[in-house]
């Protein structure tokens, strides 16, 4: 039995409530509780960034701070202390969401029995620790579980990369020519190994998914493209079954707002899976086009002839580690492809799932936004006070010096560039837009919209050109660079108009602006 | 021309021993060096255009190199691409910001590593050599 004093803080500006309150404990043994009581919470944070405290009895409606918000003030001045909320009787939807914000419990105010409070604090203590070990103990066992599996890959990659570089050697003829024969085994020594890579990425992409590290940069782009290149990534494979790989995308699809790496990882993944499921001489087709149920998404889908999927199976698929039972195909995978598909769809906005008929097919369908310029500025454009002020558009851009970079060093410049733009914003009032060409066109350029008059975005350009110039890192990708900016005024009949209408007015005047820079050819330039 | 000298770095010697196959069938020479220490002293001796570097390496891991190379005059303008096991997303920005042109992850695409050592070469800022001799003798 914990003998120990329970040091509570009251936080209560009702002076009758508050002496309800200290009633309840008169009860209870001398020295088993300690009450402080604070009325405001300003104070209330003082004492519990100085003080300890076991525990918070907090009112919700204090004269300084407005339901929710206090609970998260209180919850952030001391994130290790256990919070009780204390509502009124009409107040039973807040509370439940107090507990979202970190309140591990809520009493409603008359309804609390005499002797009920203490016991309900007491036990309140007692659940938070159990809480806290458990939530520590998963902590560690994850952290390990993660150093477990990076080590692990990075273990296994070392001599996959010995194998793969000889194996390429022989297979690229350095070491002489080799019989058909001899080609063909290396190729299918080469499939294997790449398997191998494709798992031991897959082994570390799902330590990044629970550690919630999983990189996605969303874009504006031609999702026509993307999938078009995963479909020639496949081809070798689907005609080495005879397969019939159709790809069926409209033209004139909208832009999505993906990050093509990650589409192409999920679309790659879905069509070497409807493949190795579709027997001999079956067929497979991808489909693209704006998702009926949804027309602020695109829909996607990939239609294989295989073997199906059970029920029981289909509900299954997306989890991690699972696989089809008794499936021969299965056997060469992890099971971890579409549990990577589906954290990489969903934490770009989308949703992925399955139909199936066993001894029919499959149909894997995912969706992903459709590209809205109004959603990505809304946020910077709602501030009421600033509605007259002019919004300035940078455009800095990239160039090589002799007109040719690998693609690793574009996105090496591409990181640099993002990297020192954003040391040049304020984060409420400026947004570093994605890029929005065609990506062969537009790697290096990028854009900013910022809040500024034309002196304010003469700093600013200024402020971003000095910050290039300074970075060793940039100069290192060789790059040369230029800024420049125009200014595109609020019309006197946008600023009155309903905040709706008026993003969606400076969204479509950017939109000209920015295509305008975009298709501007470089030779144009001086 | 004689051929441009690239200095491999890694500590697993099948993987020294492909890459410099692969190097030699493109007309590059190669030097070795299996450890942080021997880097230093092999990039001083032989001056390399290029160094391909490890990161996870004995006596002084690939990060810590980096580090001395940037810190000598002598040594600094050689332009580096790390070729790692290492995660790329925990190390490449790491990797980058010590001084590396660029990050590759093992196993590496022989086509695009080739691209970019054909790529680096000329874009690196070293500085006249002969002064650069006379600094370093002493």
């Amino acid at each position: 039995m914990n003998t120990r004093t329970i040091r509570v803080l009251l936080v209560e500006d009702n002076a009758d409530d508050a002496i309800l309150f200290r009633e309840m404990f008169r009860k209870e043994q001398p020295g088993s509780f300690e009450l402080a009581h604070r009325e405001r919470m300003s104070d209330a944070v003082d004492y519990l960034t100085s003080l300890p405290v076991d525990i918070v009895l907090l009112d919700m409606g204090l004269p300084d701070g407005h339901g929710l918000e206090t609970v998260r003030r209180a919850h952030a001045a001391a994130p290790q202390v256990p919070l009780i909320v204390l509502t009124g009787l009409d107040d039973e939807d807040i509370a439940a969401q107090a507990l979202k914000d970190g309140a591990l419990d809520y009493l409603v105010k008359g309804q609390i029995e005499n002797r009920a409070l203490p016991r309900a604090l007491r036990y309140a203590i007692e659940r938070h620790q159990t809480q806290m070990e458990t939530e520590k103990i998963r902590n560690q066992q994850l952290q390990l579980k993660d150093e477990f599996l990076s080590h692990v890959s990075h273990e296994l990659r070392s001599p996959l990369t010995a194998i793969y570089e000889f194996v390429s050697i022989l297979t690229d003829g350095i070491a002489g020519e080799m019989n058909s024969e001899q080609a063909e085994y290396l190729q299918v020594t080469m499939r294997n190994v790449l398997q191998l890579r494709s798992m031991i990425d897959h082994l570390l992409d799902v330590t990044c998914v629970q550690g919630g590290k999983l990189s996605v940069e969303p874009r504006c782009i031609p999702i026509a493209d993307v999938i078009a290149e995963a479909v020639t990534v496949c081809q070798a494979s689907a005609t080495a079954k005879e397969i019939a790989l159709a790809l069926e995308v409209p033209a004139g699809l909208p832009r999505a707002y993906a990050d093509p790496r990650r589409l192409r990882q999920v679309m790659i993944n879905l069509i070497s899976n409807a493949i190795k499921f579709t027997p001999l001489r079956g067929a497979v087709t991808v489909q693209a086009k704006v998702y009926d149920a949804n027309p602020k998404f695109l829909l996607v889908q990939v239609a294989d002839t295989g073997c199906g999927l059970s029920p029981q199976d289909a509900q299954h698929v997306f989890e991690r580690l699972y696989q089809v039972p008794g499936s021969q195909a299965a056997r060469k995978g992890l099971g971890l492809g579409l549990y990577i598909c589906k954290e990489l769809v969903s934490r770009q906005g989308g949703e992925v799932w399955v139909n199936s008929k066993l001894r029919e097919g499959s149909m894997f369908s995912f969706t992903a936004p459709i590209f809205s310029l109004d959603t990505l500025i809304a946020p910077v454009l709602r501030n009421e006070e600033k509605r007259s002020d002019p919004i300035a558009l940078f455009e800095v851009r990239m160039r090589p010096a002799d007109g040719w970079l690998t693609d690793e060093a574009r996105e090496e410049a591409a990181l640099q560039a993002r990297n020192l733009l954003q040391k040049c914003l304020m984060p409420a009032l400026d947004v570093l837009l994605p890029q929005m060409g065609p990506a062969s066109s537009d790697e290096g350029v990028f854009l900013v919209m910022a809040r500024a008059n034309e002196a304010g975005a003469t700093v600013m350009s200024k402020r971003i050109r000095e910050q290039f110039a300074r970075s060793e890192q940039f100069a290192r990708t060789g790059l040369a660079f230029s800024v420049s900016y125009s200014l595109i005024k609020t019309a006197p009949q946008d600023v009155h108009a309903p905040m709706e209408e008026f993003v969606r007015r400076v969204a479509s005047k950017m939109q000209d602006r920015i295509n305008a820079m975009l298709f501007r050819s470089n030779g144009n330039e001086q | 021309m004689s051929n441009k000298k690239i200095l491999i770095v890694d500590d697993d010697p099948d993987v020294r021993r492909g890459l410099q196959v692969r190097l030699k069938a493109n007309h590059y020479d190669t030097v070795f060096a299996s450890d942080g220490i021997s880097t230093i002293s092999e990039a001083r001796k032989h001056v390399p255009d290029l160094i391909i570097l490890d990161l996870g390496l004995p006596a002084g891991d690939g990060f810590a190199v980096m580090g001395l190379l940037q810190a000598n005059d002598f040594l600094s303008g050689i332009p580096i691409i790390v070729v790692s096991a290492r995660d790329r997303f925990a190390n490449k920005e790491k990797a980058i910001q010590a001084g590396a042109r660029a990050f590759f992850q093992k196993p590496v695409d022989n086509t695009s590593l080739l691209a970019m050592i054909r790529k680096v070469p000329g874009e690196s800022q070293k500085l006249e050599l002969p002064l650069v001799h006379d600094l370093g003798e002493v």
